[in-house]
């Protein structure tokens, strides 16, 4: 599949509806707007996905095709099982029926540790920075392929000393990018919530994914950092990483993705182009509640 | 009143044998809970093996020492894959119910009536540990004493004790080689939060699995030493209370630390013996009244682990962290 791993050629995309840089590809400009819609470089390609908790059908997706390379904001309603997605997807909760094929390779049997070993990476929605280890290590352990993470080689440091070196310098590059520098050799329990969340996402970028899938990244951060952060992330798209977020607030989602999917009630209602996805009537319906349910408001 | 014995007899207690187990016991422990956040409430049960299996291949099969060393860490390892396979994957509460169970089935099957023929059952069992104890450098006649005034030993307790605080000081040095190393990293990441582990690449399940076997072997050789010691095994000598003083003992001296488990283990026999044997003068003072000293007098030694049980709740009350941990690092849990 080295084919598919080439960055799609195609228009530039100057004075864009994003007030920000986003990634120099308009891959979507054959795709249409519809929900479903076939990709040309689709890098996750999910069928008929289901899953129920008790009565509730969580998640109900028929199809759905992640471009590669490419920033996809995944937004709806709260409850709209935007999380339940990302838990199936990533592993971390069991799908009732459904497949999916993730970078070319039919996901069988989905297990975290496998898929992130294989370039999918995910952040959580509460956040999960784990307290008792310094920010620096925080960052280290989403090195990929370690040596020194093998016990027949951690007692020997000489094994491991170049690779942690280089991986130090990596992540000390990361925090700078996320205002975290000066935090390095703090424990990361004492971080403030919002710089959790960056800490999580350079732990993420640490472990070299092929694609980062976020929740909610910018949910109590700071305004001014959350902007750098997302600038941080379309850079990376622009670099060929494909990103994809789980966002409600539709204003954030309009200036920095590509492409918009639309859950609610655990379907995919909509997708397309942000400019178009936020007029859509359907979508305005799943945020704002039926007009007919309402009784005509 | 004679402080001097009192001194000796805790200093004893401090730097022998049964400072050594439980040192082994709780360096151990430390691999599983203080690193990993295994909840290991079995500990004994690994004890148990190691002091089994060295003393039954000697005993029962006329195996050499040196090979009933070797089973006796071979079925601690096989303990930990067999208590680890099914319960790794769930909850840290079944983790912990599961191996407290287990020890305590191993105790029950291995002194009860039906294993007299195999491991003495409730009679014990007793072996010539006299492979060990050639190796003695130490001169070991009948007037042979080592160290000062009343803390002194013999030549044979001398020789154990050296080989044990060695081993202590050996597994301690590759505790601490593994566990600042990436390896223990991802240890102490699966403790904070497994699914953050996961969802970086990490074998939960592997890593976890690892750390057991390794606290477990630890534990195996503190059993050993048990063994090689006095000669022998008692069901007795393996109920459940040991995990319990090796967490004590873990406590005292720091979680997560690599010194924690070994100050906390002589801290531990020390006050412990220094409240027994202050009890026990106390009990021959004339001044006492009679009933006091009736109500002292035989019970010294579980008045003794009351006291340390009272030193450790004074302890998480005002120093959590215990002798050698970071109270920054304390507070986190209180988040």
């Amino acid at each position: 599949m080295p084919d598919e791993l080439t960055p799609v050629p195609g228009e530039a995309r100057a004075g864009t509806e994003s007030g920000l840089v986003g990634a120099q590809i308009e891959p979507n400009h054959s795709v249409p707007p519809v929900a479903g819609a076939p990709k040309p470089h689709p890098i996750l390609v999910v069928d008929e996905l289901t899953r129920s908790f008790g009565g509730l059908r969580a998640v109900d997706v028929d199809h759905l095709e992640v471009e590669r390379g490419v920033v996809t904001a995944l937004i709806g309603p709260n409850g709209a099982g935007k999380t339940t997605l990302f838990n199936l997807l990533t592993g971390f909760d069991r799908a009732d029926t459904g497949r999916w094929s993730f970078d070319g390779q039919p996901v069988s049997s989905p297990s975290p540790d496998q898929l992130a070993r294989q370039g999918m990476i995910r952040t959580f929605q509460l956040t999960k920075s784990l307290a008792k280890l310094t920010v620096l290590d925080n960052v280290l352990l989403g090195a990929p392929g370690q040596a020194g993470e093998r016990l027949s080689a951690a007692p020997f440091r000489s094994r491991w000393r170049d690779q942690e070196e280089a991986n130090v310098e990596l992540a000390d590059e990361l925090l700078d990018r996320f205002n975290l520098a000066h935090m390095r050799d703090e424990l990361a329990g004492t971080l403030s919530g919002g710089q959790r969340k960056l800490l999580e996402v350079a732990r993420a970028l640490m472990a070299d994914p092929v694609m980062i899938m976020l929740d909610e990244p910018m949910a109590g951060v700071n305004p001014a950092l959350a902007q750098s952060l997302m600038r941080h992330i379309t850079q990376l798209a622009f670099e060929g990483l494909t990103v994809v977020f789980i966002e409600h607030a539709m204003d954030v989602v309009t200036g920095i993705s590509d492409w918009v999917v639309v859950l609610a009630q655990g379907r995919v209602i909509a997708e397309g182009p942000p400019w178009k996805v936020i007029h859509d009537h359907q979508v305005i319906d799943a945020y704002l509640g039926r007009r007919r349910a309402g009784g005509g408001s | 009143m004679d402080f001097d014995i009192i001194f000796g007899n805790a200093a004893r207690a401090a730097f022998g044998p049964e400072a050594v187990i439980l040192a082994l016991a709780a360096i151990g422990l430390n691999v599983h809970f203080g690193f990993t956040g295994l909840l290991n409430f079995g500990q004994v049960g690994f004890l148990l093996l190691g002091a089994y299996g060295t003393s039954v291949s000697v005993a029962t099969f006329g195996w050499s020492l040196w090979v009933g060393i070797l089973v006796g860490l071979v079925l601690s390892v096989a303990l930990a894959v067999a208590l680890g396979f099914p319960t790794l994957r769930l909850h840290a509460v079944m983790f912990a119910i599961v191996t407290i169970a287990a020890a305590e089935i191993i105790r029950i099957l291995i002194g009860s009536t039906d294993a007299i023929g195999l491991t003495g059952g409730p009679l014990s069992v007793s072996f010539d540990a006299g492979a060990f104890y050639d190796l003695n450098p130490y001169p070991d006649g009948p007037h042979d004493r080592y160290g000062v005034g009343t803390f002194e030993f013999t030549g044979q307790q001398m020789w154990v004790i050296t080989v044990g605080w060695v081993l202590v000081a050996l597994v301690s040095l590759v505790v601490f080689l593994i566990v600042r190393s990436p390896w223990g990293r991802v240890l102490k990441s699966i403790r904070e939060d497994e699914d953050a582990a996961r969802s970086l690449g990490k074998n939960v399940f592997s890593y976890k699995m690892q750390a057991l076997i390794i606290g477990g072997v630890i534990g195996g050789l503190g059993g050993v030493i048990d063994a090689i010691k006095t000669s022998g095994a008692d069901p007795n000598g393996f109920r459940p209370q040991v995990t319990f003083f090796a967490y004590t003992a873990l406590l005292l001296g720091g979680a997560a630390t690599y010194m924690g488990p070994v100050l906390g283990a002589i801290l531990f026999w020390f006050l412990r013996e220094w409240i027994e044997s202050f009890l026990r003068q106390l009990t021959a003072e004339a001044w006492l009244p009679d009933a006091v000293a009736d109500f002292l007098s035989g019970s010294e030694g579980v008045i003794s682990v009351a006291m340390v049980g009272l030193t450790l709740v004074l302890l998480m009350l005002f120093r959590p962290q215990g002798i050698t941990g970071n109270r920054i690092e304390m507070q986190l849990d209180a988040r």
